[in-house]
């Protein structure tokens, strides 16, 4: 409307309010017309005009507050500089656990050790942990030495471990090896306990002629036996202690546990396994087990040696008419159905596997699938072939994050075998544990560890005690370490990512509940860094900023 | 001294073994009860008005165990835990398309009183907890339900859609829940979850049969799932698929057209398009039954032959294993049931019963009492009364005695939700047209009154009506309330459905007993036949229309208020700039000068100047404003370019 005015002024007063306002200052004359000269008013403006500008600024001025309230957003303030600042924290100094190494010299020989040894040694030791990698998650490692022989000990000064002087000789090396792990235990003081965590690592020299042997027991401690020099054992204990202590066997390039992957465990800390036999087609066999009496016998243990990383609940089921989603052929040399590697991504069928997600697994718990196959008689025997044309030995493969599965041939099928009709067996105990075994192992690999060792790398032959748990105590150990370091440095990438997002979305309505719980992960954050620093809580600490930071996600 | 003490040693001896003995026994049953156990077994019966009844049946029971949720065979695992998470002892949850006709397919039958849901999801549980806890926990289950069975079960979470009824629904202490979802819509995405359910899905046995477009194609359609546990017996789960279908005969088309038979004959194949080729390889047994109804039992009674597979009206086009005499509660045959064992049949021989008639046969099944319908009055958007009628069937002719005193119960509970306020004190009771004193025919009440937003409003109620009478109806007024826009569903203007009312007559009662079959003849189907089961209807559903507000509302009033503001803030600035004196001064010198351009040319002309026509004749000026009219224009042009350009970079 103000153009279409504009439009009606007349185009020969250029309508700029300079020459408007001269306009007004000069004396009426309404005679003149004359010229160029503007034709000047008749009159003064009055005070309407006035009172108009005047009442349009007001009614702006009185609908300015009201605009403003009708358009205002509720954000409750993140604490966005004290998120940067852990992070900062975090990446200038990596969360780090103190650990120890205490070397036990058992010398056959009479007489009492030289004090000043133990101290050499310790220093000798402890010029060797540059080799410690930059991923590990072991901070400052304090080595204590201690030296024993027929006449006594003589420890460092920084022993920090409870060596019980006597109770063990190199003598008893010679000895099975279950049996000097659980003496070599109660020497040690018998304690898997909390905080810190101190490795042993045993020289026994022993002359019998059958070479240097490393064993690494059930507990922190591994122990050499054999006839090595002085230079020899500290490099052995260098490496047995970087190498399997600090990072689980896991060599440069692999992946595994500390290698950028995540733990199959849920932010609230539980994990259910969820064990199912698949019937593939019923109408050939039907198998069901005896899963929870023999299930429930052999995973009590790993449940309860991995309660201090993640809850865990069992569960198990039977299911039938589940073919498998991926083609097999026949292979007359191998006497058998065979399934090649890249046809495992597409094995899992999950139209036909209803595995349930569980009920029981409230919230953001993780469930895993473990999984027996049976295949029909069509498909039976059915291997799994390896890249390199042979077969899977325990024919089975794992999916990270989501489980794992075993194909598990019934006896007496064969290649045309005939169909049973329906016949309902039971899986035999004896391969009900068997493929549970396997199942622990997958366990394994599903957290990052190795299913099994091989003693690569080391130039003496390594041996490895397997615990019943099915993860030995230094492994755990590297589980804590490893799951409250993931655990606090995704807690902070949340933090952060949800710092950015309310800082780059202006509009964004944050609750006060929201507020709320990032400070409260923060402080629970803080908290677990600090005590990971002091090498007190395991992942507890941890375990409670993902889980806060894991409710904020819930509620935006 | 030494017999009595050696006879005293053989008996304590003996004891011990008989102990032993009982003991070995008792861990015996223990194990065979120990197993998880699957049944399925399928219904099918002719029904008066030329459809056929199929009812599927399948139990699964898990034996009361400590790792129950656990670890399972059969039984399905998230029900398992379901049942452990809640604290579940009852539970029943039913998914209806479509309405069952009490007229035509019967209404004094356990299928009809048990089978026979309102149309849209019904669930209703008792739980086993303190009464403080259930209202959270129906919350939790609400949530947990819908995510199993792919539906909106979770409207069921606000307390407004459900009620705790005490003794109308069944009776109980305070720990039953019951909500209604009239206009839940059914489909094979509800039926999915409800098979994976089944050990062999619908892969195997009797499910097999369920070829979706053959179901979802029936007049009624009501899949159902029944949870019982307890600390003794475990958990029962009873899944059952009731379905009215039409025939889909070649026969059945010509029907019509020509007088032939009345019924038509069908088979397996005509109902599902599918034959059963065996079981279901896990299930403990599975069988398949023919149900012939009374009327036509009567009818081959009286056409003088006995009634077999194979008689003067009907023929069975296989062999039945066996065959069953059903009794009512009043020990008289109702009717004939034919089973097959599927056992016996394979993919090489399907099953596929079937029923050919030999004469047209005309009969009528038994009904209810009363037939009770229920209906709206009143016109407007402001208040109306819901009626709801009782017409005698004439059955009552029949079972009493007509004398003066006699009478006959029902019970009536329905849920109103609070936005159709119910006046409870406007009860007005009519018998055969006759307006009656309250207190002469209801005989308790209960009401719960709808709280704005918080409750929904509850009846419960037991009404008397004398033997002779023929029509009762009873009247209720109400208000209809407004919600806030928000509140509204989609498609508002549709209506709102009120869930339909249930009526039950706990006089007469519907369990049926099977004297001839053998005691080791274990059917999990006609268990439920012979359970104790109360005559129940349930109404229909109320559409009531509520006064919807205007939603395009919000839309007209921006779109008013900114017309005001424009109008406003244009007429003022107008007002401001323009100085009218001026104006027509100026124009009065440009006329003279003739540099007037064209619009205010027009315009002088409209406000009726007069223009000189030999001012404008002068054309050698005329060419400067010209020039300056295409400068204008180059320069709107050149802002608009750099503008367009700007905001788009």
């Amino acid at each position: 409307m103000a153009e279409i005015a504009g439009d009606e002024t007349p185009p020969l007063p250029s309508s700029s309010g300079a020459e408007e306002s001269s306009l007004l200052s000069s004396p009426p004359s309404p005679t003149a017309i004359s010229g160029d000269e503007p034709p000047p008013r008749t009159r003064k403006p009055g005070t309407k005009r006035l009172v108009l500008t005047a009442s349009v600024l007001l009614s702006f001025l009185v609908g300015l507050p009201l605009l403003l309230k009708s358009t205002e957003i509720h954000r409750s303030p993140l604490p966005s500089d004290a998120i940067a600042d852990l992070s900062r924290r975090l990446q200038s100094h990596p969360p780090s656990f103190p650990c120890g190494l205490h070397a036990v010299f058992l010398r056959s020989g009479p007489g009492s050790p030289v004090a000043s040894l133990a101290d050499q040694l310790e220093r000798a030791i402890s010029t060797q942990h540059h080799l410690l990698p930059a991923s590990s998650t072991a901070g400052n490692i304090s080595v204590s030495v201690t030296i024993q022989s027929g006449g006594g000990c003589t420890s460092s000064t920084a022993a920090a471990s409870p060596w019980r002087c006597g109770l063990l000789t190199a003598a008893d090396s010679v000895r099975d090896d279950e049996v000097f792990d659980e003496l070599l235990h109660s020497a040690l003081g018998g304690r898997d306990g909390d905080g810190m965590k101190v490795y042993t690592i045993v020289i026994a020299e022993d002359d019998d002629g059958k070479g240097t042997r490393v064993v690494i027991g059930k507990h922190r401690h591994a122990w050499v036996v054999g006839k090595v020099d002085e230079a020899e054992a500290l490099s052995l204990i260098g490496n047995v202690f970087i190498k399997y202590f600090m990072n689980g066997g896991i060599e440069e390039g692999e992946t595994g546990i500390g290698k950028g992957e995540f733990m199959p465990v849920g932010s609230d800390g539980n994990v259910v396994l969820s064990f199912s036999l698949l019937n593939a087609d019923p109408n050939d066999w039907v198998y069901d087990w005896e899963f929870k009496n023999i299930g429930e016998r052999i995973l009590t243990p790993v449940v309860e040696a991995l309660r201090p990383v993640a809850d865990i609940n069992i569960e198990s089921q039977v299911l039938y008419h589940t073919p498998k989603s991926s083609y097999s052929y026949s292979d007359d040399k191998l006497g058998g159905n065979v399934l090649s590697m890249g046809d495992i991504p597409f094995f899992v069928n999950s139209n036909e596997w209803h595995l349930d997600t569980s009920i029981s697994a409230t919230g953001r718990s993780k469930v895993l699938q473990f999984v027996v196959y049976i295949p029909s008689a069509r498909e039976c025997p059915l291997y799994l072939q390896l890249p390199d044309g042979e077969l899977s030995k325990t024919n089975a493969f794992i999916s990270p994050m989501w489980g794992g599965v075993v194909i598990w041939n019934p006896p007496g099928c064969s290649v045309g075998s005939k169909k049973a009709h329906g016949t309902r067996r039971q899986m035999s105990s004896q391969e009900l544990m068997e493929t549970l075994e396997i199942f622990i192992g997958q366990l394994r690999q599903l957290f990052g560890l190795k299913p099994n060792y091989h003693a690569q790398g080391m130039d003496v032959a390594t041996k490895f005690l397997v615990s019943e748990k099915g993860f030995a105590q230094w492994e755990l150990d590297l589980l804590y370490r490893h799951h409250a370091c993931s655990n606090l440095l995704s807690c902070v990438a949340t933090l952060e990512s949800l710092s950015s997002l309310v800082q780059s979305l202006p509009r964004m309505i944050v609750m006060d509940e929201i507020g709320r719980q990032v400070e409260l992960s923060l402080e629970a954050a803080s908290l677990a860094q600090r005590n990971a620093t002091l090498g007190i809580g395991d992942s507890s600490a941890g375990k409670f900023g993902t889980h806060f930071i894991a409710h904020v996600r819930w509620r935006l | 001294m030494m017999p009595p003490s050696t006879a005293r040693r053989l008996c304590f001896l003996s004891l011990l073994l008989l102990l032993l003995l009982l003991a070995a026994a008792a861990s015996a049953t223990a194990d065979a009860a120990a197993a998880e156990e699957f049944t399925e077994e399928l219904l099918l019966r002719p029904l008066p008005d030329r459809k056929a009844l199929a009812h599927f049946h399948f139990r699964s029971s898990a034996p009361p165990a400590s790792a129950a949720g656990r670890h399972h065979h059969l039984f399905p695992k998230a029900i398992s835990q379901l049942v452990q998470k809640f604290h579940i002892s009852e539970l029943e949850l039913s998914f209806t398309q479509g309405r069952w006709n009490y007229e035509q397919w019967g209404g004094y039958d356990p299928m009809s009183t048990n089978n026979a849901k309102p149309p849209g999801v019904e669930l209703w549980a008792i739980f086993d907890l303190p009464l403080a806890e259930i209202d959270a926990t129906w919350k939790n289950l609400t949530h947990t339900l819908s995510g199993l069975f792919c539906a909106s079960i979770n409207f069921l979470e606000s307390s407004t859609a459900f009620s705790a009824p005490r003794w109308g629904f069944k009776l109980n202490e305070g720990n039953l829940r019951y909500g209604a979802l009239p206009r839940e819509a059914v489909c094979t995405e509800n039926l999915t979850p409800w098979l994976k359910l089944l050990p062999c899905r619908d892969k195997a046995g009797i499910a097999s049969l369920l070829y979706r477009p053959s179901v979802y194609k029936g007049y009624y359609h009501s899949q159902k799932l029944k949870l019982k546990s307890s600390q003794s017996l475990g958990i029962i789960l009873d899944q059952t698929l009731t379905v009215v279908l039409q025939p889909n005969t070649v026969s059945g088309k010509q029907l019509h057209s020509t007088g032939g038979q009345l019924q038509p004959s069908w088979s397996m194949e005509h109902l599902f398009s599918k034959k059963l080729s065996g079981k279901c390889l896990v299930s403990k047994s599975s069988r398949v039954f023919v149900e012939i109804e009374k009327g036509i039992v009567d009818n081959v009674d009286k056409a003088g032959s006995d009634v077999s597979s194979n008689n003067d009206l009907f023929v069975l086009s296989t062999a039945p294993d066996r065959s069953l005499k059903e009794l009512d509660n009043l020990e008289v045959q109702s009717s004939s049931l034919y089973e097959y064992d599927v056992n016996n049949y394979n993919s090489d021989k399907p099953l596929n019963v079937g029923i050919t008639w030999k004469l047209p046969l005309i009969w009528s099944c038994t009904r209810a009492p009363y037939h009770a319908s229920r209906f709206l009055m009143g016109s407007g958007n402001e208040r109306g009364s819901i009626a709801m009628s009782f017409l005698s069937t004439g059955l009552d002719k029949q079972l009493v005695d007509s004398s003066n005193d006699c009478s006959i119960k029902a019970v009536v509970f329905q849920v109103v939700p609070w936005y159709v306020k119910v006046y409870y004190h406007s009860l007005e009771v009519f018998i055969d047209g006759n307006s009656k004193a309250i207190s002469e025919v209801v005989d308790k009440i209960h009401v719960t009154p709808s709280e704005d937003k918080l409750l929904p409003g509850t009846m419960e109620m037991l009404l008397k009506f004398p033997c002779s009478m023929q029509l009762a109806t009873l009247t209720l007024d109400f208000d209809k309330g407004f919600l806030h826009i928000d509140e509204y569903p989609p498609d508002a203007n549709q209506g709102f459905d009120i869930p339909s009312a249930l009526v039950s007559f706990p006089e007469f009662n519907s369990s049926r007993s099977y004297p001839e079959a053998d005691p080791l003849f274990v059917s999990p189907l006609l268990e439920n036949f012979k359970e104790d089961g109360v005559v129940k209807s349930y109404t229909e559903v109320l559409l009531v229309p509520l006064t919807t507000p205007d939603f395009s509302m919000p839309y007209n009033v921006i779109t008013f208020t900114c017309t005001v503001l424009a109008l406003y803030f244009g007429s003022l600035l107008n007002a401001l700039r323009r100085r009218i004196g001026e104006e027509e001064r100026g124009l009065k010198k440009a006329g003279i000068l003739n540099k007037r351009g064209l619009i205010p040319l027009l315009i002088a002309k409209l406000r009726g100047q007069k223009v000189d026509p030999s001012e404008s004749e002068s054309t050698s000026p005329a060419s400067l404003p010209r020039s300056k009219l295409l400068l204008k224009v180059v320069f709107v042009a050149v802002v608009a370019i750099v503008f367009h350009y700007l905001s788009n970079s």
